[in-house]
């Protein structure tokens, strides 16, 4: 078996150099360690604040509350005057208009109690115009 | 009389054709900033800077003639669009501005509730085109929204922890101490990028891919119905930057200047929304099955952990908010 | 009460419980609709509601606003008659009966609203106007008109505002008023059953509500 005439294509002695194939990215900015760290601070920062100021929520809320307290009685005591002289209108008119009826008795009772019974505001309203028992109803959400 | 007609119907109006306007010009904002960044100029023949162009536009929908394929639910195929724009607008009702149009007390369970019927109108109009790409564009959305509400609620759920409430005008409250970025900018993050997949926006925007699905589920639009979709598109792009602009950059309310509130939330969402923009021109698209893994496999966890975590943290720290 | 199983047994006693169900429903029809009665039966007595004339107290016309940027104040001075007035109503379930203590709590009211006027009338009403302003009417948004009121009233009527929490403690009342009976109107709670005179065995063949008793 003669030598080949033909030369075979090989690498140089000591095979290539490195081929630079590494993808070769310029390092900026922060590392990631401190990257977390700014993370992390920022959500201790908005928690310590955002706490803090729902603390100082909560006491205005108890503030708005008592100022609800305080005012109850007298609210109160002007619905329970408002809805009596309602229904002692409505008896007025009862009277003058069930006066035909005979056997009629103004004033009776609808339940079989002794209770007081809150009254609805159908009732309250039953001999009004249509426009206030609406107004009644809805006239707080209309104004919102 | 008077007072119904404006309660019903000059209210209404001041609020809907405000937002038809800032979509129409949306539009051309998109077109523009996505030239800029592909160093060409957008619309610029139609009036100057192309500032008629959406005008134009509008007109040109609104006459063209609307198709109505002959295999298509005839009802439904008409019906959808509608849907979709109602329901795009009624979004903007419980608005937390000083004298919004409807008070809720419960706002924000309003807005989810209506945006998640949102995917009716998609699912709807996809099956009654009667056509492949139509009903495989919409099975495709909607299984990308419902997907993507699931952690959308799970956020708003602990966002309302820091809040102590479903009000839309808590937040204004919560964050005059700090915006709610800050103390829970994780969430924030997840919040965005998941409106960006509940908007059918790109990279998220594979409803529409070109190749495989001509356009999506409105194939078969075209003229005054294709303007609907266009529109509720749009507004509810408009509306979730909104959002989260309550939500987490602090819509500042000063009772005393109470006219600036609204300039101040919607410059906020403008903000958001070019951001909306310069994502659609820097990201390629996601594969189907990524979009999936990232809703499922990420966010969902993270949120879940997150919704325990900002449980526990206040409770420990004594910082709930006033509950009523 | 009758179970259904027992209006269908037609024996005397049965038709009778019968009838009687049969009128409560009848009643109910009548509360509930509104009819006119049908029968001659009628519910007890009237409703008794005050003459106007009893009705007629001075009432306290002022908007909200003005409520709640005197509510602290105001809650520390009329206490006394209004916690008479919240015990009476707590007390006697009843509005017919608390109208003299809730004459006391519009007295009182109107009386301190009068001394306001007269002494802090000018930052008074700075002060409601700032809480006017907005639609919540936070005490927060106007801490600097309310520290006008208050040293105010501090100097000229030596009123204190109240400190966070005090109006919500839970007080005492000394209150001359007795303690009312039954404000419920209950019924006579019925009498307990006779004992058993008999020689009680467990059943023969046990329990009959089961289907395996042996």
């Amino acid at each position: 078996m003669a030598a080949s005439k033909v030369k075979q294509d090989m690498p140089p002695p000591g095979g290539y150099g490195p081929v630079d194939y590494k993808r070769n990215l310029p390092k900026r900015g922060l590392s990631g360690y401190s990257m977390f760290a700014i993370g992390a601070g920022v959500l201790c920062f908005g928690y310590w604040r955002l706490f803090k100021w729902n603390r100082e929520r909560r006491r205005l809320q108890i503030e708005e509350l008592e100022a609800r307290i305080a005012l109850l009685p007298l609210l109160q005591a002007e619905l329970d005057r408002r809805q009596l002289r309602m229904l002692r209108e409505n008896l007025e008119e009862e009277a003058v208009v069930m006066k035909d009826v005979p056997g009629w008795k103004v004033g009776e009772k609808v339940f079989h109690t002794d209770r007081w019974v809150t009254p609805i505001s159908e009732e309250l309203f039953n001999l009004r115009p249509r426009e206030e028992l609406l107004h009644k109803r809805f006239g707080f959400l209309w104004y919102v | 009389m008077t007072t119904a007609l404006i309660t019903h119907i000059l209210n209404p109006l001041t609020y809907i054709v405000p937002v038809l306007l800032a979509v129409a010009f949306l539009t051309l904002l998109e077109r523009k900033v996505l030239g800029y960044m592909q160093l060409r100029k957008g619309p610029n023949i139609v009036g100057p800077y192309g500032l008629l162009q959406p005008i134009a536009d509008g007109v040109k929908l609104f006459i063209k003639e609307p198709i109505r394929p002959s295999t298509a639910s005839p009802f439904l195929f008409l019906f959808t669009p509608i849907l979709a724009l109602t329901l795009a607008l009624m979004l903007w009702a419980p608005l937390p501005i000083p004298y919004p149009l409807t008070d809720l007390n419960l706002g924000m369970l309003f807005i989810l509730a209506l945006s998640s019927l949102a995917v009716y109108a998609i699912l709807g109009s996809g099956w009654a085109s009667n056509s492949k790409y139509a009903l495989i564009g919409a099975l495709r959305a909607v299984a990308q929204t419902i997907s993507y509400e699931v952690s959308l609620g799970l956020i708003l759920l602990s966002v309302i922890l820091f809040t102590g409430g479903f009000t839309l005008q808590t937040f204004n409250i919560t964050q005059e101490g700090v915006w709610l970025l800050v103390p829970a900018w994780p969430l924030a993050a997840m919040w965005y990028i998941s409106t960006l997949a509940e908007t059918n926006r790109a990279p998220f925007d594979l409803t529409e891919g070109e190749s495989e699905l001509v356009s999506g589920f409105n194939v078969e639009y075209a003229g005054g119905p294709f303007a609907l979709f266009f529109l509720a598109e749009y507004a509810n792009i408009l509306l979730m930057n909104t959002l989260s602009t309550i939500l987490f950059i602090g819509a500042s309310h000063i009772p005393m200047l109470p006219e600036l509130m609204a300039a101040n939330l919607m410059t906020k969402a403008a903000f958001l929304s070019v951001v909306f923009l310069w994502v659609r021109a820097s990201y390629p698209r996601f594969r189907y099955d990524q979009l999936m893994h990232l809703v499922w496999k990420n966010f969902l966890p993270l949120t879940l952990a997150l919704v325990l975590w900002h449980l526990a943290l206040p409770i420990a720290l004594m910082g709930l908010p006033p509950q009523t | 009460m009758p179970g259904l199983w027992r209006s269908r047994v037609f024996d005397k006693v049965a038709i009778e419980t019968f009838d009687e169900d049969l009128e409560c429903v009848e009643e109910f029809i009548r509360i509930f609709f509104n009819n006119v009665s049908t029968g001659d039966r009628t519910m007890p007595g009237s409703v008794e509601v005050p003459t106007l004339n009893e009705l007629n107290v001075e009432e306290v016309s002022v908007s909200s606003a003005v409520l709640k940027a005197a509510a602290h104040h105001y809650g520390s001075q009329c206490d006394k008659a209004n916690k008479e007035f919240m015990l009476c109503r707590w007390e006697e379930k009843d509005p017919r009966k608390c109208l003299n203590e809730g004459k006391k709590v519009n007295e009182c009211a109107l009386n301190f609203f009068r001394q306001i006027k007269g002494s802090c009338a000018e930052s008074f009403t700075e002060y409601w106007t700032c809480l006017d302003y907005s639609n919540l009417a936070e005490l927060r948004q106007c801490r600097k008109q309310q520290h006008a009121f208050d040293s105010c009233v501090l100097d000229k009527l030596g009123w204190e505002r109240p400190n966070l929490g005090d109006l919500s403690k839970v007080t005492k009342v000394d209150t001359d008023r007795p303690m009312p009976e039954n404000p419920y109107h209950s019924r006579p709670r019925p009498e307990p059953n006779p004992v058993m005179e008999a020689q009680l065995q467990p059943a023969k063949h046990g329990s009959r509500l089961f289907f395996w008793s042996w």
